[in-house]
């Protein structure tokens, strides 16, 4: 990225003394945005995207260059996707991205399963507070763990060359939260919300059970795998209770605001730490089935202050057993707050709700792509076969922007959901069995 | 049917048959001896399996339930110290695997292959219609008896379509497991996409194994995973090699070459790979198709095996070995690793 950034100030600097850029090549060299060119997307968009504002680099002179440049005068390199491969996985594209770095699509290249890869760098951990300490807590703690219901770690590569740390996980598909904010109405149907809260109680109790009080509980942390499964992630915040402690007190609560109960909110210094979860539990299940939050505030004092009072109110819509199960988990004394037991044992958990009323919230596309689809797969095919594009005669080698446009308009024409990859160029596979991509070792750099 | 202890002391082992699960169990030929049956044992060694001990038990479970001639099935299973005893009937033939190690290399005659296609087609309808996927159908899974019956076996890998009394549409598990069996699994299993996949995935595993038991070699051999996978995806399948491969010959058919398979094993070939899912038949359609026409009455599978011997016929020729006491070594001298069960030579 850094290079990319470099070569594009490069350009610029060597552009000073001309008048007008002119057949100036902006090389796209980044590993990490690189995309397709049909990719129905703006252009600018794409520009931005490669100079990666957000890094360190500042821009001491990009005001000095404001020249106007016409859009058939811009090239670009029709470049091939680089395959990276970080030990044995093959990169695939961005998922999202957090605080502390980006998420991507892997592939276990040797059993071909799919997987996904946080990508944290130590310069970008140092300026979040704690941020060192909490990702190796966060690898300890996922180590020992091992339950359906919990996020999996399957790998830790470090590259100290590079500052950089991957930690390979399950592969999930989006977060509840991201559902909710597709749907229309912001909340799942009951029986959909039924499946996820049983699922969460199930991970959370095992938690529980390895004395792990997560203190993060909110949809955006609950994750679904293909298959369907609630996967408790980011345990970045999680505390682990001594062995040999008499109890579950904790002194520091550090979750979301929104999800936080009442004794935090107070500043209360000491508190059970298991009831935390469930409070936010409660707020959560109150989410996923109401479409809103039990407590609200313009800003963090306010919010505070409405959750230290503990009192909400619950729509009117909402059946009599949830009702009761909400106002169990989200009872302010958190000593008579419900225990995993209770809930388990409560009337509203141990029946199902029937399936009748609407059609469950659907998982939301990724890049446009409802099915998600391994993005790696274009890597792969780029790395094994060469299109016959460049050969004839160089010239097709650049396409300018103003063509690039066009390209967009006409495949974004096409491109209504079909499939990703045409088969025009079917091959027998007997012939080309002698390429291999084992001779890429470890991890290559960018 | 006889009863069988579930006692280790009324089997006397004869000799080592072979390994199975991965090269992590042993295949013991035994002798049950309140009524002389000859049988196929299998040692597991719980330390040795460490996490995959509860595939041995998934297996158990499922074979125990299922009911079918073309299914192996589970005569008796019991713990012995620190091992794991599956007691199941002989297959004298050993694995489709094995035949093709041995006596076959460049594939089976076409006949024998129809032969053991419709056999698996049984058994795979019938799994299919009780809503199990297979998922690891290949020459190694497949066992042949004395008289030619041929058995399904490996059900470790299978998943089940219905869950919590529902018929699932689609399945997405992608168990790590299923590793050794990558080369033989369709597209569709293998993208791991939201679409998923369903009991039509073992029908394209069903045509990888009419490739492999027609040419000798598993399908995609010697190709790095990752390439067959986007060639699968591009849908690229293998197709039926007319003449035999050997190292140095380049595609050149050579001239009036009699032709190896009939035009309907090319097509079952062809629509069982096909890349949609939709497009190919199902196991019971697959069951009427005209290949199987060609299998006419008097047909007899260990005669086309030939030379391939059965089992017994072997240890026939060699009585005075058997007798002998210090066994395993002299086995080793007469081949025996043509019963090599479930052999997985590269996992």
């Amino acid at each position: 990225m850094d290079k990319n950034m470099c070569n594009i100030n490069e350009n610029l600097e060597e552009n000073h003394e001309e008048a007008e850029v002119v057949n100036r090549i902006f090389r796209v060299e980044s590993d990490e945005e690189l995309r397709p060119l049909s990719d129905a997307e703006n252009p600018i968009l794409w520009m931005n995207e490669n100079a990666d504002l957000d890094d360190d680099l500042s821009f001491p002179n990009i005001s000095n260059f404001f020249h106007r440049v016409d859009s058939n005068q811009i090239l670009y390199e029709t470049k091939k996707r680089q395959l990276k491969m970080i030990g044995k996985y093959v990169m695939g594209d961005l998922l999202g991205e957090g605080s502390y770095g980006k998420v991507k699509e892997m592939l276990d290249s040797e059993n071909l399963c799919r997987r996904a890869v946080k990508i944290l760098k130590r310069r970008k951990l140092r300026r979040i507070p704690n941020g060192e300490q909490n990702v190796e807590r966060e690898i300890k703690l996922l180590k020992r763990l091992n339950h359906k219901n919990v996020i999996n770690l399957v790998d830790v590569i470090c590259n100290e060359e590079k500052q950089k740390m991957y930690l390979i996980m399950e592969f999930c598909v989006g977060s509840l939260q991201g559902m909710l904010e597709s749907s229309s109405e912001k909340k799942f149907p009951l029986h959909q919300a039924h499946g996820y809260f049983t699922q969460l109680i199930d991970g959370l109790e095992y938690l529980h059970s390895m004395r792990i009080i997560h203190k993060d509980i909110k949809p955006g942390n609950l994750l679904l795998t293909l298959e369907g499964d609630l996967k408790i992630s980011d345990l970045g915040v999680a505390e682990t209770i001594d062995l040999f402690a008499k109890d579950d007190t904790c002194f520091q609560g550090q979750g979301s605001p929104a999800f936080q109960p009442p004794e935090i909110a107070n500043g209360v210094e000491s508190f059970p730490g298991f009831k935390v979860d469930i409070w936010s539990t409660g707020v959560t299940l109150y989410n996923i089935t109401t479409g809103k939050y039990p407590f609200e505030g313009d800003n963090i004092y306010r919010l505070f202050e409405s959750i230290g009072k503990g009192d909400f109110t619950i729509p009117g819509e909402i059946e009599e057993s949830l009702r009761s199960l909400l106002l169990g988990m989200l009872e302010k004394d958190p000593y008579s707050r419900f225990s995993i037991q209770q809930i388990r044992q409560h009337s509203w958990f141990m029946r199902k709700p029937s399936k009748l009323v609407s059609k469950e919230v659907p998982i939301p596309p990724l890049q446009g792509d409802s099915l998600h689809r391994m993005t790696v797969l274009p890597y792969l095919e780029d790395h094994y076969y060469e299109f016959p594009t460049v050969e004839d005669d160089g010239s097709e080698q650049y396409i300018t922007e103003r063509e690039l446009n066009e390209m967009n308009k006409n495949s974004a024409e096409q491109n209504n959901g079909k499939a990703l990859v045409t088969q025009n160029s079917k091959r027998k596979w007997k012939k080309i069995s002698c390429i291999t991509i084992r001779s890429i070792p470890g991890c290559k750099q960018s | 049917m006889t009863n069988f202890e579930e006692d280790i002391s009324v089997y006397e082992i004869i000799s080592v048959l072979g390994e199975c699960f991965q090269n992590m169990a042993t295949v013991n030929l035994v002798k049950h001896l309140p009524s002389g049956q000859m049988l196929a044992l299998k040692r597991f060694h719980i330390d040795k399996m460490r996490d995959n001990i509860y595939l041995v038990e998934k297996e158990i479970i499922l074979t125990r339930q299922l009911q079918h001639p073309n299914i192996l099935p589970c005569y008796s299973t019991f713990v012995h110290g620190l091992e794991v005893f599956v007691l199941s009937p002989l297959q004298a033939f050993g694995s489709c695997k094995s035949l093709l190690n041995s006596h076959f290399n460049d594939g089976l005659p076409k006949l024998a292959i129809i032969m053991i296609l419709r056999d698996v087609l049984e058994a795979v309808s019938y799994l299919h219609k009780i809503g199990l996927i297979h998922r690891a159908i290949r020459a190694s899974h497949i066992l042949i008896s004395a008289s030619g019956n041929a058995c399904l076996s490996g059900f470790r890998y299978a998943c089940a379509l219905v869950n919590n009394g529902k018929w699932q549409k689609a399945i997405h598990s992608f168990p790590l497991s299923t590793r050794p069996n990558l080369k033989w699994l369709s597209p569709e299993l293998l993208e791991q996409n939201l679409k998923g996949y369903n009991e039509k995935s073992d029908i394209y595993s069903l045509g990888m194994v009419c490739y492999e038991l027609a040419n000798g070699r598993e399908p995609f051999a010697d190709v790095d995973s990752t390439l067959m996978l986007v060639e699968k995806v591009r849908g690229c399948a293998p197709i039926l090699q007319e003449f035999p491969i050997t190292e140095d010959n380049d595609c050149d058919m050579p001239p009036n070459f009699p032709k190896r398979f009939s035009r309907y094993l090319h097509e079952f070939c062809y629509i069982c790979l096909k890349r949609e899912p939709r497009s190919r038949p199902t196991a019971a359609q697959l069951l009427t198709n005209p290949v199987f026409k060609l299998i006419k009455k008097g047909l007899y599978l260990p005669e086309l095996l030939r030379p391939a011997l059965p089992l017994s016929d072997k240890m026939a020729f060699n009585k005075d070995e058997i007798a002998s006491v210090d066994l395993t070594p002299h086995m080793n001298e007469i081949d025996m690793s043509l019963c090599n069960w479930d052999f997985h030579s590269n996992a």
